[in-house]
């Protein structure tokens, strides 16, 4: 059930105890059908916001999202999200822990429990079904997430700085993964990430969002071929769109 | 996306005959033959259940040393009262308790007095734990109620049980009733101050997880909520049992004519029958160690996933 997402006139702000916040302002983005698109920006940017905003979890103070052109204004489970933090349930076993979507939305436990067989399969966590999530590693506990989020075969996957708590190399290891996974289901993807050169390694285009308040700068189209690999991100031609994307982000620092 | 996995929202039913669950922390499954997968799961869970067990007695064999310990001090209090050679009414020793216990044990009498202080004990709880812990849900899910109702509630707590005592006596007759009250009283405020806490700690991540989900108010009690506050509830519980067995003895202090509370009062200064005493005091400890033995079994088993690491 691929998707498309569109935002328009996004505006968001924060009312708390010390006045207002405005954390986003007039961002307007398109994402089609199947498509990759990473976003990246300084700390505090309002990336998180704008990401729970597309989810459905935060209605924007401004503008609209549009899911398969019909306006959202509450969660659906048409999209998958992966928190910024795993946010797994430490008192359910890693099974149990994709199960819980299929749970939530009445699907008899046996089909719901071999459909997360499956998912686990996929993200390469056969073997744990058992476990428990403080049993696993950081980047063990993020592919569970992500079985998590597209357990229910959702058309939109939103994920928000998933590998951020990872280190270089097992986020290598990740990217590539997360790349055949998203070959496989071909699920219209946004990604938050503060990480240029994973952002270019995956997307079909980087947006880059400005400091608070929060609004898309510039976008850099990735015209690089797929399937890519790990090699990809030696080429000139990589490097060029990593300067673009820098500077691009430098240039909207800057401001 | 369509192909490959058959999609949730259009699962036909009939992929899954009788499935049904009891849903908890350790999920029961019960399938149909055909799917040895779910099968071999289902025996496994019952299996780690009767090896959590096991391993539950193992584990705790510093159980065995309590026998020792009561040893040590039944052993202590016999050369107490040796040495000093006190009369019965003032210490008694092991041995004439003992006697006295197997006299009131032979005719019946222990045993009258005991099933009515635990009914008393059963009532309590289940009036105290169900009403402090929903209004300890309502409180923590409402701030407004909450600022509203906690003078009262902490104020309530200020005047002593043993001086309410009495009172719930005057208005709900000597009976049962009464001490089923003071002993519902005396629990409400732990378990009511646990539920709160409890359901505070649920994170806020999870709770737009289960948003994000489309959980309905009723899942997320059952699927967050509950899992995420059973340690601290749990917690609160053990509180509770061990006050629920005070509670209900101060209600038969204040005025009654049964219960092993009233056979503590009527040994101490009617008969000066310290033996007595001493026997209704042991069953009346017996009592709380098992209740609390029981909640300590109810955590090793619904914890299961606190211990693993
Ligand atoms: N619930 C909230 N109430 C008030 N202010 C908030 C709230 N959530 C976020 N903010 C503020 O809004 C701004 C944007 O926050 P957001 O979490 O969207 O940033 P971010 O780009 O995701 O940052 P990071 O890269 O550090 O995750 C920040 O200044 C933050 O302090
Ligand atoms: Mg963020």
């Amino acid at each position: 059930m691929p998707s498309t997402l569109r935002a328009e006139g996004i505006r968001h702000v924060y009312r708390g105890g010390s006045g207002e916040l405005l954390a986003l302002d007039g961002v307007s983005l398109s994402v089609d059908e199947g498509e990759f698109v990473a976003i990246v920006g300084p700390s505090g940017c309002g990336k998180t916001t704008l990401l729970r905003i597309l989810g459905g979890l935060l209605t924007p103070t401004e503008g609209w999202v549009h899911l398969n052109g019909q306006p959202l204004s509450s969660p659906r489970r048409q999209v998958g999200y992966v928190f910024q933090n795993v946010n797994l349930m430490p008192w359910r076993t890693v099974l149990r822990n994709v199960m819980l979507p299929l749970e939530v939305a009445g699907v008899p436990r046996g089909v719901a429990e071999e459909r997360a067989r499956q998912l686990l399969a996929l993200v390469g966590m056969e073997g744990f079904e058992e476990a428990y999530p403080r049993q696993l590693s950081g980047g063990m506990a993020q592919r569970v997430a992500i079985a998590r989020a597209l357990v229910g075969s959702p058309g939109v996957l939103l994920l928000d700085e998933p590998f951020g708590s990872l280190d270089a190399l097992s986020r290598e290891q990740m990217n590539l993964e997360l790349l055949r996974i998203w070959q496989a289901r071909r699920v219209t993807t946004v990604m938050v990430t503060h990480d240029l050169q994973e952002a270019i390694f995956l997307a079909d285009r980087v947006l880059v969002m400005s400091p608070r308040p929060g609004r898309i700068r510039t976008q850099v189209v990735v015209d690089l071929p797929r399937p890519r690999t790990l090699e990809v991100v030696y080429t000139e031609f990589f490097g060029a769109l990593s300067r673009r994307v820098r500077e691009a982000l430098d240039a909207s620092s800057a401001l | 996306m369509a192909g490959r996995l058959p999609r949730w929202d259009v699962a036909p039913k009939t992929l899954v005959f009788g499935a049904f669950s009891f849903d908890g922390n350790g999920a029961v499954l019960m399938q149909k033959q055909e799917n040895r997968q779910l099968l071999s799961g289902t025996e496994r869970r019952v299996w780690q259940g009767g090896r959590s067990l096991v391993r539950f007695a193992r584990q705790r064999f510093e159980l065995l040393l309590v026998p020792v310990a009561m040893a040590v001090f039944v052993g202590v209090w016999a050369l107490i009262g040796r040495l000093g050679n006190y009369p019965p009414f003032l210490l008694p020793t092991p041995v004439q308790v003992w006697n006295r216990f197997l006299t009131v044990a032979a005719d019946g009498t222990l045993w009258y007095h005991t099933s009515i202080t635990l009914w008393e004990i059963l009532g309590g709880l289940v009036l105290g734990l169900t009403t402090a812990s929903l209004l300890g849900y309502l409180l923590a899910k409402s701030p407004l109620l909450e600022r509203f109702l906690s003078p009262y509630i902490v104020a309530s707590q200020s005047v002593p049980i043993v001086a309410l005592a009495p009172l719930l006596i005057v208005w709900f007759g000597f009976g049962v009733l009464s001490k089923v009250l003071v002993c519902a009283l005396t629990i409400f405020f732990p378990v009511l101050i646990n539920t709160m806490i409890g359901l505070r700690t649920v994170e806020r991540d999870l709770m737009d997880l289960m948003r994000a989900l489309q959980a309905s108010r009723w899942q997320v009690f059952r699927y967050l909520e509950l899992p995420a506050s059973l340690p601290v509830l749990l917690g609160g519980l053990k509180i509770g049992v061990t006050l629920s067995v005070i509670g209900a003895v101060v209600g038969e202090f204040a005025q009654s004519d049964r219960g092993l509370g009233f056979l503590v009062n009527l040994a101490n200064r009617g008969l000066f029958d310290t033996p007595l005493m001493f026997v209704a005091l042991l069953v009346l400890m017996t009592i709380a160690l098992s209740l609390y033995g029981i909640v300590s079994v109810m955590e090793w088993l619904l914890l299961r996933w606190k211990r693993e690491s």
